[in-house]
Formats: structure tokens, C-alpha cells, sequence
């Protein structure tokens, strides 16, 4: 039902990918311009961990795994194996899904906390042996990754790959909102509710889990190969790091988990956040400390992310008359007493 | 004469030294409303929990419509028809109503999965569902703004969903009020009617005896007692486990 809400959405569609699009036609710089491109490469990263964090409430710290290996896997397959660029970055991110399986199988076994703190150690499991594999992976020298363009100047090599990310997240959107309206997706948010008792209704909950994960494993791993891309420098510490898993939950968090574009959103605010910290007191540690202190604040006043609570301060200021949704359900609640105590309602034919 | 049903042989389930279930072998009545009562810590919420997949137990069979299912995944418990609601009771409580029903439609194959949640055919039975239970005008309302007896309704609504043969329900009755106990009684009896068998736990002696065709008595892990209400009422043993004789 094409409705007029469905028309103004699509239209706010519209002009927010068309306002996206053109930043690089804005931006004064090219410094501005790849600072641009690392923000639409952390709105990838976070869009993809809410593929699995989102959807299954299995929260994934340790995502960073899978952009490390998507990165190096890239970087190792043109660098040792002469792949061309691009069929390198799909082979990497097609290992990654495959060695997603059985990470997948061992990790979501166990729920929770058990469940952050295994992903964790697999990012720091893979952080050593690609620091001490220095024969095969260059260890802490890093590894240069040839330009997949060698003949442009280096701001069109922003400019081109603003627009691969920007591919790339129009992708993971697109698999999320396909996921979010199937009936797959209500499975999977069936698991974050309650997951025993979708089971119990007949949801094969532990597949459905092992494939969401590894979708999102897939999607990240594009996100770091095309990073690998794009930077060209690939060092161990950087890929293998829990921050870079750490801002994707924070992202996820910040915009909210339950919303299309909440990561996106998230990444745009965390993402300028950092850069500009960076650029700030670069020397310092001081981006790390405004980071916890914005996880802290989101934590604590909006858990719901900035989608939701911009939402409620919406109506809260803007809709007075026209009560909010949860309103008219608690009146509505009110109105019809208990439910229970109105047997009229109920069908006995006996 | 009737046909096979649930059925456990010799089940057993241990934890720690003192053994929930002991050699339990029971036949319910398929087709009909059993029920499954006993005092406080007799085994009867272990037993659900083994028969539906939750618990593996350490010995013993179950027999579904002749077919093992003993230590089947939940998921495949509930595919072969036996739908089962909690004891407290059980929703997702971020989910709408109409979404805690959609949640319980059953897909196979990779086509079936990719299918919009919300299509036609699917809202339609949901709504029909609800309006069964009574709260089709909640269905835009989260789970968790309903009232504890709403709840429970929707809670057997999404049971439903699934289109089980053999309904199991921990407790139907506990927590609510007389009016929506009365209600519960009356939907169980009609679907009853309509073909589906019904696996009660319940305390609420009333309730259980002028609902069910046939009672089995739960007593320290195993059945002690079972037959007909009437029978059953006036059964020394059925007292003697109560009264702990």
C-alpha cells in the first residue's frame, strides 16, 4: 500500500543519498575528502555487524577479526598470488563466509557475555599469528598492497573509492532491509527475544543464527578488503584490533540496532567524532577517552540509539496533540479495562 | 482404537543426586485433553521439558504418533506438531502482537524464508488467531505493554500459529483470573473438538478435572495414578501424594 508516508520516506531516501553522493563535490579538500571515505568505510563496517547485532542481539566485539582477515586476505591474494584487485577482494571476503562457518559453530554455542568474550579472543588469537607469521603476512612491517588504479592522482583515488564504499553500503543496507521484512528476519528476531522459545515454535534457530553471522562476517570482510584497497598499508595492529569491533558496536548502538540506517547514522556521528579527535590532539589518546565517554552516554540515557530518541523528543515537542503511538496503546489498554474481564469479546461457541 | 499419541518409556532425568523424572512410562490420550498433575517438585515441568526437547534425559524413550523423538531438537519437536506454551508464560516482549504471531509461521526452504513476514496469507491467520483469543485490537501493541493475563493469551495464540496437533501447556491457568481461566477453559475445549490434543500441567484442581478426559498423577518422578477425573478424584494414591502419605 503506497501510502503518503511510504512516498515522503522514499523521498527522504532520495535526497539523503543524493546529499551523501555529493560530498565529495563539497568537501574543500582532499584530506576532508578521505576522511569522508573512512566514515562511509565505518558506516559499511557497523551496517554489516548489525546484520548479526541487530538482528540475533548476539553481540559481536570481536568483528574486527573479519575485517582484519578480509583486508589481508585481499592484500595477500594481489600481493603474493597477482590477483587482480577486485576478483581478490571477492575471493577474500568468499574465504572469509567459509571460515565463518565453523567460527560461527564453535562462537554461537554459548549466549551473552560467553558469547562477546569468544569473540574477543579471536581477534587477538589472529592479532599474534599475523604478527609472527612474518614470512607469509610481513608481520609488524606491514603489508603494501598495490593501488588497484595506479594511474590516478590521489584525490580522484578518494573520490573513486568514496563511491566503491558507498556501493558497498548501499549493498548492506540492501540485505538488511530484505532481511528485516522476511520472514527469516522475524526468525532471527524471534532468537533476540526469547531464544528458547522460538525454538520452541518451530525456528531451526541455530542455523538461522550460523547464517546471519556469516552474512554479516561476509559483509565486513568486503568492508576491510576494500580498505586494503584503498589505504594500500596493512599492519597487524590496526586490522586485528578490538577497537575497530568496539566503534562498530558503538556505531550500532548509537544509532540504533533496530533501524535501517541506526548504524549508518551511528558512523556518521562516531566516525566524524574520531576523525576529528584525530586531527585534534592526534598525539594524544584523547579520542579513545571521548569514545568511552560517548558509549557511556549513549548507554546510559539513550539505549535505544538516536533514532528512537530523536523520535520521542519529536513528538514530545512537536506532536503534543497528536499523541504519541505508546500513548494511544496505554489508553487504549485503559479504555478497555483488564481484556481479560470482557469474556463478550471472546468466541464461545461450545 | 484411538490413535498413537505421546508416549515415554522408562524416562529418566537426573540432576545432581535426585532424579526429577524416574522410569516414567506414560500413554496420553491422543485426540483428547489430558492432564498432568501432581504436588510441587514431582517431575511434571522436567517432563514437559524432556518431551519437547529442552532436556535430554538420561534413559528412556519418547514416542511421538509411533516415531522416536527422544532428544530431538526443539525445533524439530515442534515440526513434527507438538506445540508447547511456558510455565510464567513466554512472548517476545520487544515484538508487536501481530509480530509474535507472525514470528511462528513455519517456512521451509530457502524460497519460503525469503518470503515478506507480512504477507496476506500469513496476517490474515494471525489476525484470525487473535481474534480467536480475543486480542485482535492489540495487535500494534509490543508484547511487553500487555497485560500478564493478555499475555498468556497471546502466548497461545502464537502456539497456535504454528498449527501444532498436540497442544502442551505448562500452567495454563496459573497466574490469572477467573474470568480468563473460564475463557482458556472454553478455547481449549473447542479446539479440542476441532481435532487437537491437549497436554496439561496444572495446580488448579478445578479447572484440570472439569476439563480434561483423562488424568495422569505425577508422584516423585513418575506416574502414579491416571484414568478418568472421577476415578481419579476419589484415587487413595492421588490423595496420599498430595497429602504426603
Amino acid at each position: 500500500m503506497p501510502s503518503a508516508s511510504d512516498t515522503a520516506r522514499l523521498a527522504a531516501l532520495v535526497a539523503g543519498a543524493a546529499l551523501v553522493l555529493c560530498f565529495p563535490l563539497v568537501a574543500p579538500n582532499p584530506y576532508i575528502l578521505s576522511a569522508g571515505v573512512v566514515v562511509a568505510s565505518y558506516a559499511v563496517l557497523a551496517t554489516s555487524w548489525n546484520l548479526v547485532g541487530g538482528f540475533t542481539g548476539y553481540i559481536s566485539l570481536g568483528h574486527g577479526a573479519y575485517v582484519g582477515l578480509g583486508a589481508y586476505g585481499t592484500g595477500l591474494l594481489v600481493t603474493k598470488a597477482g590477483v587482480p584487485s577486485f576478483v581478490a577482494l571477492l575471493l577474500a571476503a568468499a574465504i572469509v563466509a567459509a571460515l565463518a562457518v565453523p567460527i560461527g559453530i564453535a562462537s554461537l554455542r554459548v549466549r551473552g557475555a560467553s558469547f562477546v568474550i569468544v569473540s574477543i579472543s579471536l581477534v587477538l588469537i589472529l592479532l599474534l599469528v599475523f604478527q609472527s607469521w612474518r614470512a607469509f603476512t610481513g608481520g609488524s612491517n606491514g603489508l603494501v598492497v598495490p593501488r588497484p588504479f595506479p594511474g590516478l592522482r590521489r584525490p580522484d583515488h578518494h573520490l573513486v573509492f568514496f563511491y566503491l564504499f558507498c556501493a558497498l553500503l548501499a549493498a548492506a543496507l540492501l540485505a538488511w532491509w530484505l532481511i528485516d521484512r522476511s520472514r527469516f528476519g522475524m526468525g532471527l528476531k524471534a532468537i533476540r527475544e526469547d531464544e528458547d522459545k522460538a525454538q520452541s515454535l518451530g525456528t531451526p534457530t541455530f542455523g538461522a543464527k550460523l547464517i546471519a553471522f556469516v552474512v554479516s562476517a561476509t559483509f565486513t570482510a568486503l568492508g576491510g578488503g576494500l580498505y586494503a584497497l584503498w589505504f594500500g598499508d596493512l599492519d597487524p595492529i590496526f586490522q586485528f584490533s578490538i577497537l575497530t569491533g568496539a566503534y562498530m558496536v558503538l556505531m550500532a548502538l548509537l544509532g540504533g540496532v533496530r533501524h535501517l540506517f541506526g548504524p549508518l547514522l551511528g558512523a556518521l556521528v562516531v566516525g566524524t567524532a574520531l576523525e576529528f579527535f584525530k586531527l585534534e590532539y592526534g598525539n594524544t589518546q584523547l579520542h579513545l577517552v571521548a569514545t568511552g565517554l560517548l558509549l557511556a552516554v549513549v548507554v546510559l540515557f539513550m539505549p535505544e540509539g538516536v533514532i528512537p530518541a530523536g523520535r520521542e523528543l519529536y513528538t514530545r515537542f512537536f506532536a503534543a496533540g497528536d499523541s504519541s503511538i505508546r500513548e494511544v496503546t496505554a489508553a487504549d489498554l485503559r479504555e478497555r479495562g483488564d481484556g481479560d474481564a470482557a469474556p463478550a469479546t471472546v468466541e464461545v461457541r461450545s | 482404537m484411538t490413535a498413537r499419541g505421546l508416549e515415554t518409556v522408562e524416562l529418566t532425568k537426573s540432576f545432581g543426586g535426585v532424579r526429577a523424572v524416574d522410569a516414567a512410562t506414560v500413554t496420553f490420550r491422543h485426540g483428547k485433553v489430558n492432564a498432568l498433575i501432581g504436588p510441587n517438585g514431582s517431575g511434571k515441568t522436567t517432563f514437559f521439558n524432556i518431551v519437547t526437547g529442552m532436556i535430554k534425559p538420561d534413559a528412556g524413550r519418547v514416542t511421538y504418533r509411533g516415531r522416536d523423538i527422544t532428544g530431538t531438537a526443539p525445533h524439530r519437536v515442534a515440526r513434527a506438531g507438538i506445540g508447547r506454551s511456558f510455565q510464567l508464560c513466554r512472548v517476545f516482549p520487544r515484538l508487536t502482537v501481530l509480530e509474535n504471531l507472525l514470528a511462528a509461521v513455519r517456512s521451509t526452504g530457502p524460497r519460503a524464508y525469503l518470503a515478506g513476514a507480512r504477507n496476506a496469507a500469513d496476517v490474515d491467520r494471525a489476525r484470525g488467531w487473535l481474534r480467536r483469543v480475543g486480542i485482535e485490537h492489540l495487535e500494534r501493541v509490543e508484547a511487553r505493554n500487555l497485560s500478564y493475563g493478555q499475555q498468556k493469551l497471546l502466548e497461545l495464540a502464537g502456539v497456535l500459529m504454528a498449527e501444532p496437533e498436540t497442544i502442551m501447556l505448562d500452567e495454563p491457568a496459573g497466574g490469572v483470573n477467573p474470568a480468563l481461566i473460564e475463557r482458556i477453559g472454553a478455547l481449549v475445549r473447542r479446539l479440542n473438538a476441532e481435532g487437537r490434543t491437549f497436554l496439561i500441567v496444572e495446580h488448579n484442581m478445578e479447572f484440570v478435572m472439569s476439563l480434561s478426559d483423562h488424568v495422569v498423577v505425577f508422584d516423585r518422578g513418575r506416574p502414579v495414578a491416571d484414568g478418568p477425573p472421577s476415578v481419579i478424584k476419589s484415587d487413595p494414591r492421588v490423595l496420599a501424594a498430595y497429602l504426603g502419605g
